[in-house]
């Protein structure tokens, strides 16, 4: 403390004012993006890249991601690392196909919660209290849940009808709402093919035709987890906890009590998010989370430990999921998008004064752009891939300055604090 | 233990280390509870079981080592754990205005919407200070609040503890630096092993008054009796050379010698080469030429655990580097260093008996306060840590003695008693090298002094003669000695 405190006294203490981009910067931004995608549609003849069937399955892909990232805030801002998030969404899958198959949908919805929650709270036992180390338990969270869950659906699911060992019989799916009146006014205006204005339209026509009440219902989550942890007492308890849980201590909050609040709720999120996944494909399959909840983990990483970050993140992975989908053709189309996207970045990264990113981002960006123009499709092998190399690769080199919560995988003992 | 405090006064609490300073205060925050007696505000007993008590009765505490969470707002840190709610959420605008109104009450200059991370030691102390106000505190307890300031901060601290206190606020100051607490104390009150021993005011006594008071006895004074320097050398050094790894020449053509009962002192400037005297000595470091000789044989090539074995004894600059290990007991590291020898080992196993029995002896002798020998290093006061390697480094009859920086950072306690050891040794004839950055005991302590300047022995120094200007101008190389 001396040392550091000394080093901080002599530097003057005149720090830069801290720059708040506004809402109207990020609104800037994005019809920015689009101006760039509609670009790269009319350049490529790539159709579908702003369809607003891509938009849709877009949006489905990424509701789980976001989910799982969003979990991770939770836990994460609360001081804890949650590398069990896999784990919990497994449960989350399994709960829904449990209950989604004999009791309904939204049945199976809250099974998948509470099963989640169910292992947050393992994670909490197990970080809060005895003071494991948060990988290890994350870990062994992630490697027993699918056990776990493979060994309950032979019990249950195999002589069940359209059941088997390693799936369950098919769930109904929730109603999905369209905005009436609009979806088909959308609809004519994308069918024109206009630059820009068309690719706006199937934007918008994608978010608002049938959309699945799960995704009102996350999207709901994430406004919720914003107001929650930035404008309540209780957020602010939970992040000091993350930040400094001894001056939480010293003024008198519990802080055991909001480190299992916060884990959790970081469990039941990831549940959720396992379950969605589980109802939006009709039924449980094993392995069906196929590493969301890293990819989660991920983009709140370099989301910032935001929920905006978060959100952004996941929605680069639906979109490259849904295009990858959408066949050879529109992953082709996406390097070029992928190119220019890092373009873009490198210009952002160099303003920013940060030479070596801003270098990588273009040179790895020329060579998407050379690859593009050099071939005339993606080998078939490296498609699938595309929405896992797509979203890390922009996310680490969008990253700013990072603020990582200070205790973050720290154990707190009760009464330690000098 | 009794203190009474006067509303609207600054209340100075002084102490050595370990004399039940820290105790108190958590007693008053209600970290801990007394095991007796009472304590009263205003009259009325009150009763303070955890922090929360002390806060609703108008007790607030900064702690030495800010709690703040750097990646907060001032205002987040602020609010934390008694938010104004408002709306289903925190109420932003009362808070703010709260917080304005206070700052500018009391002169403290803290913007609410800065992240703390930008703020600067005193600007978190004043965050520190607004966060007890905020709850209504009227007694604020500051412990050692100086410590992490640099002067100029000092001085803005004692201008807002100024304002403090003519708006009717109390404050209990702890610290032992005794030129602050005399310039800011309306009372003083010297605790020493757990209680009361005086309550003066600051215009009646002086800081060396005030620092008797808080050990007890007259201040030690460095200081040799007769001389007991014999004509026996025990410890020739002969065109030392030493390089370091990346080439520099650190140590050059250095020749001195020790004899039995003197006491060398080097002063220098800390990085011209003591370190690396004391390595080149002790055989941590490789010599690029020299040689040295104890007692006449050459032990040039000889390893650290063979130059030990010899008779050297070394008290570590950087105790907790190289002195203890403090996640060992005080027998485990009587063992260190002598773990060839008996009575620490017996054959090739470890001498458990043995260790502890003489563990004991040392702490007696040497006067190591602490409950009993299988306690961590780690729980004892530096100055008790460090009588403790002064014991072991004494013990097995070693002829040389290289101290460095033996007296740093330990009470006026132990450096008595270290002194005291050190005056002993030399009267058994020990030969002994100080290396210290106190001048004072420099001149005190020593039969003859030189001085060090980049690697060179550039002058030296009859101790009886030289003052410590003198000494200071030889050490940057602005003087010429003799």
């Amino acid at each position: 403390m001396s040392a550091s405190g000394l080093a901080v006294g002599v530097q003057e203490t005149v720090a830069p004012p801290r720059r708040r981009a506004s809402p109207m910067i990020y609104f800037l931004l994005a019809i920015a993006a689009l101006l760039v995608v509609s670009l790269v549609r009319v350049l490529t003849g790539a159709g579908n890249l702003t369809s607003s069937g891509t938009v849709a399955a877009a949006l489905t892909a990424a509701v789980p991601i976001a989910l799982a990232g969003l979990a991770g805030l939770w836990s994460e801002r609360a001081g804890v690392i949650n590398i069990g998030l896999e784990g919990m969404m497994v449960l989350g899958t399994f709960g829904a196909g449990l209950f989604g198959w004999q009791w309904g949908p939204w049945a199976g919805v809250l099974a998948g919660v509470v099963l989640g929650a169910f292992g947050g709270l393992i994670h909490a036992i197990a970080t809060v209290t005895f003071g494991v180390d948060h990988i290890i338990s994350g870990v062994a969270i992630t490697l027993a849940a699918p056990g776990l869950t493979l060994f309950l659906a032979k019990l249950y699911f195999t002589d069940a009808p359209g059941g088997g060992q390693k799936q369950s019989p098919p769930i109904e799916d929730v109603p999905h709402v369209t905005i009436p009146g609009l979806s088909s006014v959308l609809g004519d205006i994308e069918q024109q093919q206009w630059f820009f204005v068309s690719d706006l339209a199937g934007l918008l026509r994608g978010l608002t035709t049938d959309v699945s009440l799960l995704t009102l219902l996350a999207v709901v989550l994430f406004f919720a987890t914003a107001y929650v942890l930035w404008r309540t007492a209780f957020g602010l308890r939970l992040r000091s906890c993350g930040e400094a849980p001894h001056a939480a201590e010293s003024l008198g909050v519990n802080v055991y009590k909001y480190k299992y609040a916060a884990i959790t709720m970081s469990g039941a999120l990831a549940g959720l998010g396992g379950a969605i996944l589980a109802v939006a494909s009709s039924q449980f399959r094993d392995g069906q989370t196929g590493g969301r909840g890293y990819i989660g983990l991920a983009s709140m990483i370099f989301g910032n430990w935001r929920p905006g970050g978060v959100a952004a993140g996941a929605g680069l992975f639906g979109y490259t999921d849904a295009m990858q989908l959408r066949g050879e053709g529109a992953v082709h189309a996406l390097l070029l998008l992928l190119g220019i996207a890092l373009l873009v970045l490198a210009v952002v990264q160099l303003r920013a004064k940060r030479y070596v990113v801003a270098g990588v981002a273009t040179v790895i960006g020329v060579l998407f752009i050379l690859w593009f123009a050099l071939t005339d499709q993606v080998p078939p092998e490296l498609v699938s891939a595309a929405p896992y190399v797509v979203t890390l690769l922009v996310l680490s080199l969008a990253a700013q300055r990072l603020r990582v919560p200070k205790w973050i995988g720290r154990t707190h003992r009760r009464g330690e604090g000098g | 233990m009794n203190v009474a405090v006067r509303t609207g006064t600054v209340h100075a609490l002084v102490g050595e280390n370990g004399a039940g300073k820290s105790t108190l205060m958590k007693i008053l925050y209600g970290m801990q509870r007394p095991d007796e007696g009472t304590i009263s505000i205003d009259g009325t007993q009150a009763d303070l079981s955890t922090p929360a008590d002390a806060i609703a009765v108008g007790i607030g505490m900064v702690h030495q080592h800010f709690m703040l969470a750097d990646n907060l707002t001032v205002l987040e840190n602020v609010v934390l754990g008694d938010e104004p709610r408002g709306g289903g959420g925190i109420d932003f605008k009362a808070a703010r205005a709260k917080i304005r109104d206070i700052s500018a009450r009391y002169g403290l200059g803290v913007e609410p919407d800065r992240l703390v991370d930008e703020l600067g030691v005193g600007e978190r102390q004043r965050v520190e200070i607004l966060k007890v106000l905020f709850r209504g505190a009227r007694i604020l307890i500051l412990d050692e609040p100086t410590a992490v300031l640099v002067p100029q901060e000092v001085d803005e601290l004692f201008g807002n503890l100024r304002e403090l206190k003519s708006e009717g606020l109390t404050i209990l100051f702890i610290s032992h630096k005794l030129d602050e607490v005399l310039s800011v104390a309306d009372d003083i009150t010297v605790m020493r092993r757990g209680t009361t021993v005086a309550s003066v005011s600051p215009g009646d006594v002086t800081a060396r008054q005030l620092a008797e008071l808080m050990v007890g006895s007259a201040l030690p004074v460095p200081e040799l009796r007769e001389s007991t320097v014999t004509d026996t050398p025990v410890l020739e050094v002969d065109g030392l050379t030493v390089t370091a790894p990346d080439g520099r020449t650190v140590l050059e053509e250095m020749s001195f010698t020790i004899n039995a009962g003197e006491v060398l002192g080097i002063a220098g400037v800390e990085g011209n080469g003591q370190a690396e005297l004391v390595e080149a000595l002790m055989g941590i470091r490789p010599l690029q030429a020299g040689r040295i000789a104890l007692q006449g044989k050459d032990i040039t090539k000889l390893s650290t655990r063979k130059r030990r074995d010899a008779g050297v004894g070394y008290i570590p600059e950087d105790r907790h580097r190289q002195g203890v290990l403090l996640e060992a007991t005080l027998w485990e590291n009587r063992i260190l260093g002598h773990q060839t020898r008996a009575p620490s080992v017996r054959g090739l196993l470890l001498n458990r008996a043995g260790a502890r029995a003489d563990t004991q002896r040392i702490v007696d002798e040497y006067d190591v306060r602490t409950p009993n020998i299988d306690v961590l290093a780690g729980s004892l006061s530096g100055g008790n840590q460090q009588k403790l390697i002064v014991g072991r480094e004494m013990s097995g009859n070693p002829v040389l003695l290289i101290a460095s920086h033996p007296t740093r950072g330990v009470d006026v306690g132990a450096q008595a008693a270290i002194w005291e050891q050190i005056r002993k040794a030399r009267a058994e004839h020990l030969a002994v090298l100080l290396i210290s950055a106190d001048l004072d005991e420099l001149i005190g302590m020593s039969d003859s002094l030189a001085v060090i300047l980049r690697g060179r022995l550039v002058a030296s120094y009859d101790p009886k003669a030289v003052t410590p200007e003198e000494l200071g101008s030889a050490m940057t190389g602005a003087g010429e000695g003799t």
